[in-house]
């Protein structure tokens, strides 16, 4: 599968049709740009899904400060983001199917880096490099769908995160309101269930289930 | 000419109507007018934004259209 062949148009599989939906998520391409709070937390919910490839993109590297809500370990830090959240996918699920990019992404590389995805998944921390992933990525001629985030820090209720279908091909997922520079902290609960907003409305998109 | 605004997050402090909330607002502009004449015109702050015409992706050299839908998106930080 491929955006190419524009996931809006493939037929929905049958919400009791187990071995349907494995078949349809094991078949799929994900692409992760950013590999913090949110994306390493995704990664790892597609990847127990049953996600069968996934392309992760991160500049960064693990720091101490990241332990309070990313999907990594005290013995990882220094170690580049995406080749510890790689160690870590690998060892939930041997065969998953890994492309590492271990860049910071521009509107120059971005559709070449995820180009064959059926999802991307925009984890990123800056509202600039949100804004560039939506803009490229909902610019892409052939309908390739996007899941954002925006407004995932502080102690607001839990319920306020919801999944919001802005355009056809952008979701949104937060309240998008509560903003980190307004020196709001990101807390695991909120950031998390940020995250499995994120994976469970690409799981719905990669099954042909277009409603958020 | 009758185009419909929709502003996310804060910017449904900027509705053409002066009434701020949630929703899409009725706007008349002119024959010709761009997205980024409703930015200015609307005085939305210069931030990172999203832009979309009947839900398709646009650009603020966007021309608008008769019946057209604007959606304009304001991502905030956080990841």
């Amino acid at each position: 599968m491929t955006a190419q062949d524009d996931i809006a148009c493939r037929p929905p599989v049958e919400p009791a049709d187990d071995g349907a939906i494995r078949k349809r998520l094991a078949a799929s391409l994900v692409a992760i740009v950013g590999c913090g709070g949110l994306g390493s937390n995704v990664a790892a919910m597609l990847v127990r899904a049953g996600v069968g490839s996934l392309i992760l993109i991160d500049y960064d590297a693990v720091e101490e400060s990241n332990l309070n809500r990313q999907m990594f370990f005290r013995d990882q830090i220094g170690v580049a983001k995406v080749e510890a959240l790689g160690e870590t996918l690998r060892r939930i699920a041997p065969g998953v199917n890994l492309a590492l990019v271990h860049k910071c992404m521009t509107p120059e590389n971005l559709l070449a880096t995820v180009g064959d995805a059926d999802v991307v998944v925009e984890a990123a921390d800056h509202a600039e490099v949100k804004a560039m992933v939506a803009n490229v990525v909902c610019s892409h001629p052939t309908g390739m769908v996007l899941v954002a985030a925006s407004g995932i820090a502080g102690i607001d209720s839990a319920n306020d995160i919801a999944t919001h279908r802005v355009a056809t091909n952008f979701y949104v997922v937060g309240d998008c309101r509560s903003d980190v520079r307004a020196g709001l902290p990101l807390l695991a609960s909120r950031v998390m269930l940020a995250a499995a907003h994120q994976a469970h409305a690409t799981i719905r998109i990669l099954l042909g289930h277009m409603d958020p | 000419m009758h185009i419909e605004v929709a502003l996310f997050a804060h910017l449904s402090e900027f509705q053409p109507d002066g009434r701020a909330g949630r929703g899409a607002r009725p706007f008349d502009v002119a024959e010709g007018t761009t997205i980024g004449d409703i930015i200015e015109m609307l005085a939305l702050p210069d931030e990172p934004r999203v832009l979309f015409v009947n839900n398709k992706h646009a650009t603020e050299q966007t021309v608008l259209a008769q019946g057209d839908r604007l959606a304009i998106f304001p991502p905030v930080a956080g990841g």
